[in-house]
């Protein structure tokens, strides 16, 4: 019954990649096999229907685990089931019930036509030509292609090569989709117009599996996410659930003139704060920004400035914010998603 | 699934990609240049080597026949040359579609898709094939007219041996660009390869003229039994009989060739997938 409602299921997946340090040109120094566990023994369910969020930082391993389960890289041990089938015993049919966007704009051919990119992919995934021509014309007027079809895709803008490569994803109707990073890279708009193609795909019936680095944008999209973090999976539930854990909690988040050295553990020290985390402004002049939680503001904001300026510091600025999955992950890493 | 439905789903996919990289070929305007302009080029200079080397008055060309058995130096060039360059450009192209698919991040793309994979690499193959056969039958127009270059043997019979020839080049064809897949490189290798075949195979000259071991080397290699059966027939009208051992090295060649090219692609295959390398450039 399990196989008939998760569209996913992972157990125990692992990847370990071999690196070997190379010295000069062409020397590789022996005995310097480095092993690296891109994925390390992660468990995940994803029920059909729904849009599952894999969030973590740059190198926490989300291409990996989409690679595993779109059959491009062999799992080091652990298994995954797509659709019911197994990703290295049945990899045909994996591959026939998913819908993949790798890095979107890389997976078409820039020197070939929209429309002739999704009349080669039709052909590779031997839909039969008359019902490719339609299921064409019909997704190139879903995802707003229609009018620049017969164009060549390096004139096409990011956005739209995205598209395309969606387009590419959804030509087979796969009842599941693996989206890697589906919104890098585009402008705001674009990148809005594109969450709504996935909602939509989800009111369609699709089960959705996506990876991102946005906290925002897995909070928007996902009913539930995995937080992805050096190859393990430190916490999953829905958005809010996440958000809860945190309790009743607040974020004070504060700019700070000069380096602070010590001030966080200082601030640690205060009663009512129950963590702190630190990392350079990103509009540069030389501030800092601390990200305070505190079960309480209203108490904790006089004595946290005081420590502040005691230890010489200026505030900038600060303000008192809810917390966000920016916050639960600071939380549950102790440091930032950005570094 | 039936094994003729197998066959369509798998001549399918080699026409799909067949007709996608022609229309690509054609969108690079240099195609011009590799399809009409340097096939015609490249001869010129061994050409008029030779006839500076043959004297005014072809007083060295007796010479020549000693070794070659024929005075006609401008056809035993260009059989020669006609050969090498056709390999050459099997090699880099099907090198070049495994490397540059596999920098456009195309590459993973077409794997996602429930196909055989060789399937693909064969389609790429029967492109090449293609384009190779307008590249050859522009050069023997063009030398019939600059040069007055014509077969005089049996064509059917040529036109056996050029069959197996394809088999055993298409076969280190495949071989090759499972190789690329794996360096990450197509060019250096490209000019290793067409390096030896230009020495070793008696492009331009009678392997007669080479050392002993440089000759052992040779008859390693299918192109130099391409090259003189080629010339045997086409040229000096050679039955069946005189190149029975041609054929049968050529034979034994592609099959080896294939034979390696699959297994290679599929140990390549298997290794990418273990080691990710399929997205890399
Ligand atoms: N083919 C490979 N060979 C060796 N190491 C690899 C390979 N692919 C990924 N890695 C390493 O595995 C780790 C996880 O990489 P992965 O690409 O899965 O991260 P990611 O979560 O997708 O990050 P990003 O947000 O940067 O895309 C990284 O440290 C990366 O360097
Ligand atoms: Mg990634």
């Amino acid at each position: 019954m399990n196989e008939r409602q998760d569209a996913v299921v992972v157990v125990g997946l692992r990847k370990v990649f071999e690196r070997r340090a190379r010295r000069g040109l062409l020397r590789r120094a022996q005995g310097e096999v480095k092993t690296l566990s891109a994925v390390d023994g992660i468990d995940f369910l994803v029920k059909r229907g729904e849009i599952f969020g894999l969030l973590g930082p740059n190198g926490a391993g989300k291409t990996t685990t989409i690679k595993m389960l779109c059959t491009l890289l062999s799992p080091t041990s652990g298994t995954a089931r797509v659709a019911g089938h197994d990703v290295v015993r049945e990899a045909a049919k994996v591959r026939s019930s998913l819908g993949t966007v790798l890095t979107g704009e890389r997976s078409v051919y820039w020197k070939l036509t929209g429309r002739e990119n999704l009349r080669y992919y039709a052909a590779l995934y031997r839909i039969p030509r008359r019902k490719a021509r339609e299921r064409i014309a019909e997704l190139l007027e879903r995802l707003e292609l229609a009018g620049r079809a017969d164009e060549l895709v390096e004139k096409y803008s990011s956005g739209m090569k995205q598209r395309l490569a969606l387009a590419r994803a959804l030509l087979p109707s796969p009842p599941i989709l693996l989206l890697d990073e589906p919104t890098v890279g585009l402008d705001p708009q674009a990148a809005r117009n594109l969450r709504q193609t996935i909602f939509d795909l989800k009111a369609g019936g699709k089960t959705v599996l996506l990876t991102t680095h946005y906290m925002a944008e897995a909070d928007e999209l996902c009913d539930r996410i995995a937080i992805i973090d050096q190859g393990r999976i430190i916490a999953l539930d829905s958005p809010a659930a996440l958000k809860e854990g945190l309790g009743a909690k607040e974020v004070v988040r504060l700019e700070i003139q000069g380096e602070p050295n010590g001030l966080g553990d200082a601030l640690r020290a205060l009663a009512l704060v129950e963590s702190v985390a630190v990392r350079p402004s990103v509009n540069g002049a030389g501030t800092c920004e601390l990200q305070v939680i505190t079960s309480n503001s209203r108490r904790s904001i006089g004595p946290i400035i005081e420590s502040v300026r005691a230890a010489g510091h200026e505030v900038v600025h600060f303000q008192v914010v809810q917390p966000t999955l920016e916050d639960v992950f600071i939380r549950l890493t102790g440091k930032s998603l950005r570094d | 699934m039936g094994i003729l439905k197998r066959v369509r789903d798998g001549l399918g996919i080699m026409l799909a990609v067949a007709v996608k990289e022609l229309i690509q070929f054609r969108r690079y305007p240099s195609w011009v240049i590799a399809v009409f302009i340097w096939p015609l080029l490249f001869p010129i200079m061994s050409v008029f080597s030779a006839r500076a080397l043959a004297g005014p008055e072809g007083q060295a060309l007796h010479a020549f026949a000693a070794l070659s058995g024929t005075t006609d130096y401008t056809g035993y060039i260009i059989v020669g040359l006609v050969m090498w360059m056709w390999l050459n450009m099997t090699l880099w192209t099907l090198g070049s579609f495994m490397r540059s698919e596999q920098m456009r991040g195309t590459l993973e793309a077409t794997w996602l898709c429930p196909v055989s994979r060789l399937g693909v690499l064969l389609g790429a193959t029967c492109s090449q094939l293609l384009i190779s056969m307008v590249n050859l039958t522009v050069s023997l127009i063009a030398f019939r007219y600059i040069w007055g270059f014509r077969i005089v043997g049996n064509l059917g019979l040529t036109a056996l041996l050029f069959i197996l020839s394809a088999a055993a080049v298409y076969g280190l064809g495949i071989a090759f660009a499972s190789l690329v897949m794996w360096v990450k490189e197509a060019n250096a290798m490209v000019f290793l390869v067409r390096g030896l075949f230009m020495v070793f195979c008696g492009m331009t000259y009678p392997l007669a003229v080479l050392p002993g071991w440089m000759r052992i080397v040779s008859r390693g290699l299918p192109l130099t039994y391409s090259i003189d059966g080629i010339r045997t027939v086409a040229l000096a009208g050679a039955g069946l009989a005189d190149v029975m051992g041609h054929i049968a090295a050529l034979a034994a060649f592609a099959v080896v060739t294939l034979v390696a090219g699959f297994v290679a692609f599929r140990w390549t295959e298997r290794r990418v997938l273990r080691t990710g390398a399929l997205g890399h450039h």
